[in-house]
């Protein structure tokens, strides 16, 4: 990294399990700064390990990239593209090989770090139903929002939140790399305050634990290797249903001198509680 | 047959994947990759935008976002071209042939000619021989020819241009039929078709998403394999865009901006996509083409919320002119319209502003509307 991104450092952590009933591992990720991937691979016959390996294959190019938000969401969106027809070339070369059920597909979700008029930012992509959390203050948001048919229904009010997690149809994507669809990816664009420490997980981490779970393993690791430890040992400890995969990255030596937004991260808590009606 | 369809077309095309924007002054052609472009550029080009007008609004987002493209103007027997990316142009002037590749430039290939008699651009590879006809309006293309120098085999106009079929028409008298055949070049034979699938074989193959579901379902209740997709009709659940029911809505991007804000630290900003401004504003759930501007503003005593409020282009009854929606800040928006008084802004709730309106953020910070 160069010019003003040398500001920041990134920290982070990546781990992933098998699980306790599959026996492949079709999600990947890569933790290459500035950019940071989690794929979740569907798909029977080594399909979707194929399929999320290309993923991280494909935004390896981004490895020590600068880019503003713009041309990052230009270059990110062109490498789902690329990631699209590669999975979709792959299927069609085994169906014509025979397996004519055939089908691969993937989730994805990117985080790239973007520098936007000298100010870092974290630049989000989401296809599918891989999660993307930050941690601000010790509190968790989920930012991504699933491309699910759960999340779908729960949007148009059908069923309610807590719903979601026990739908039958739970896990069944609407958007996804691969198959006769274009793809076209949700982008997020956050000031790096507000996300002091970001999760990027698939559906075996948050599938297993609840919310309330990821949040107090992620404010109570301090080193982002750990947190991604935990979180995973967390998903195999409750059952280990599902690949689990999560890389945790932190931002360090933001400097907080020159940013007026950042002012909050060094007031007290009485301070600002004190400032509220 | 109606008269506009006998009427000479302007220029010859070949099927293709590119988009052909063709207007009175401007012909723009953009790579399959710039679908979401061509609706704005055909509003302005179909406007009669001309040269410069056209240039500025491609480049808008930055050349780094434009693959490739060709813009082909002609005013006055002047005929101005640019090229970039794949093209490649022949263009007759002066009885001299001029040759233009956009590949062998970085940036783009600019060339002023005059006295263009003949004009051939080749977009893409396409065995491709059909040529068809068109004088203004929105194709797609692998090749432009201009002037029409076959016969075109049909004109291809606008939807809302072409008359609606009646059945008495297929009485076309035979004599025009046979003359109009016996101008056409003779076809090749078809070439030995390649061993690639088709869209309707690859849809067979590929088939929609209902049959798109894992091969063997594991036992119920488990985790295992069970992502996948269903027979979900992907327009279900589009992204939602505000508006009108029934009509169409806005673009998100638009050709041109509605609206200028001034704010009180002097910056402007032109509003010509979503414009979200707060202490440290965040955007959510844009496309890769939609990026919204982001504007920092100070708040040294926290009255403004990190994403406080957003302008972007009206759409619905609100089209043409900016709309304000407070996201939900905590200590809220003032707006004031001239002539009217001042009004709270109800979170989530878009206003339609009126040049001239303040909106007031706390903290000192205020943004004037004002004529782009």
């Amino acid at each position: 990294m160069s010019g003003a991104t040398s500001k920041v450092e990134l920290h982070f952590g990546a781990t992933t399990d098998v699980g306790k009933v599959r026996t492949v591992n079709e999600d990947s990720y890569l933790a290459a700064p500035p950019v940071f991937v989690v794929a979740d691979g569907m798909g029977g016959h080594s399909g979707g390990d194929v399929a999320s390996r290309i993923v991280v294959e494909e935004f390896a190019e981004l490895a020590g990239s600068t880019h503003d938000p713009r041309s990052g969401a230009a270059a990110v969106a062109e490498l789902l593209e690329r990631c699209q027809s590669r999975i979709n070339q792959y299927a069609i070369e085994q169906r014509l090989g025979g397996a004519d059920r055939w089908y691969a597909g993937t989730t994805a979700v990117v985080a790239l770090l973007v520098e936007d008029d000298g100010t870092p930012k974290w630049l989000l992509a989401n296809l599918g139903d891989s999660r993307v959390y930050r941690l601000a203050d010790g509190v968790l948001d989920q930012v991504s929002v699933d491309h699910s048919v759960v999340q779908e229904l729960a949007d148009a009010g059908t069923i309610t939140r807590d719903e979601m997690s026990t739908h039958p149809e739970r896990h069944v994507v609407t958007r996804a790399l691969g198959g006769p669809d274009d793809a076209e990816a949700d982008f997020f664009l956050l000031p790096l305050p507000a996300a002091e420490r970001l999760l990027l997980c698939s559906d075996g981490i948050n599938g297993m634990i609840d919310d309330a779970t990821i949040e107090a393993i992620l404010d109570n690791a301090g080193d982002p290797r750990d947190a991604a430890d935990r979180l995973v040992a967390a998903a195999l400890e409750a059952g280990g249903r599902d690949n689990a995969t999560a890389v945790v990255i932190d931002v360090v030596g933001l400097r907080t001198d020159d940013a007026s937004d950042a002012a909050p991260l060094t007031v007290s808590l009485e301070q600002k509680l004190g400032a509220l009606p | 047959m109606t008269e506009l369809e006998t009427t000479a077309a302007r220029r010859s095309f070949r099927p293709g994947g590119w988009y052909a924007v063709f207007g009175d002054h401007a012909t723009v052609l953009l790579p399959p990759s710039e679908k979401p472009r061509v609706a704005a550029l055909w509003e302005l080009v179909d406007d009669g935008a001309g040269f410069d007008e056209v240039l500025d609004a491609l480049v808008s987002g930055g050349l780094r976002e434009l693959p490739g493209f060709v813009l082909v103007s002609a005013e006055d027997g002047t005929t101005q071209v640019v090229l970039r990316g794949a093209a490649r142009a022949l263009f007759t002037a002066d009885g001299e042939e001029v040759a233009l590749d956009g590949s062998t430039a970085t940036t783009w290939v600019e060339r002023t000619l005059s006295g263009v008699t003949r004009s051939v651009i080749e977009l893409e590879e396409s065995d491709e021989t059909m040529e068809l006809g068109v004088s203004v309006g929105l194709v797609r293309v692998s090749r432009v020819e201009e002037p029409a120098t076959r016969p075109p085999a049909a004109v291809v106009l606008l939807p809302e241009e072409v008359p609606a079929e009646e059945p008495q028409e297929a009485g076309v008298e035979s004599e025009d039929l046979t003359g109009f055949e016996s101008g056409e070049p003779e076809p090749e034979p078809e070439p030995e078709p390649e061993p690639v699938l088709s869209d309707e074989q690859l849809t067979e193959r590929f088939p929609a998403p209902a049959a798109w579901a894992p091969v063997a379902a594991p036992d119920p209740g488990d985790h295992d394999g069970m992502t996948g997709a269903a027979g979900i009709e992907p327009d279900d659940f589009a992204r939602q865009h505000p508006g009108i029911p029934g009509q169409q809505p806005a673009p998100s991007v638009t050709s041109r901006p509605v609206a200028r804000l001034v704010l009180s630290s002097g910056e402007t900003v032109e509003v010509d996509r979503a414009v979200l401004v707060g202490r440290a504003p965040e955007a959510r759930r844009f496309g890769s083409h939609e990026q919204p501007r982001m504007i920092t503003v100070p708040s040294p005593h926290q009255e403004i919320s990190s994403t406080h409020l957003e302008v972007r282009p009206g759409s619905g009854a609100d089209h043409g002119s900016a709309v304000v929606t407070d996201m939900g800040s905590t200590n809220g928006t003032v707006l004031v319209q001239p002539g009217l008084p001042p009004e709270d802004l109800q979170p989530g709730i878009a206003v339609q502003l009126i040049p001239g309106a303040i909106i007031d953020l706390g903290d000192g910070v205020t943004i004037q509307v004002t004529n782009p």
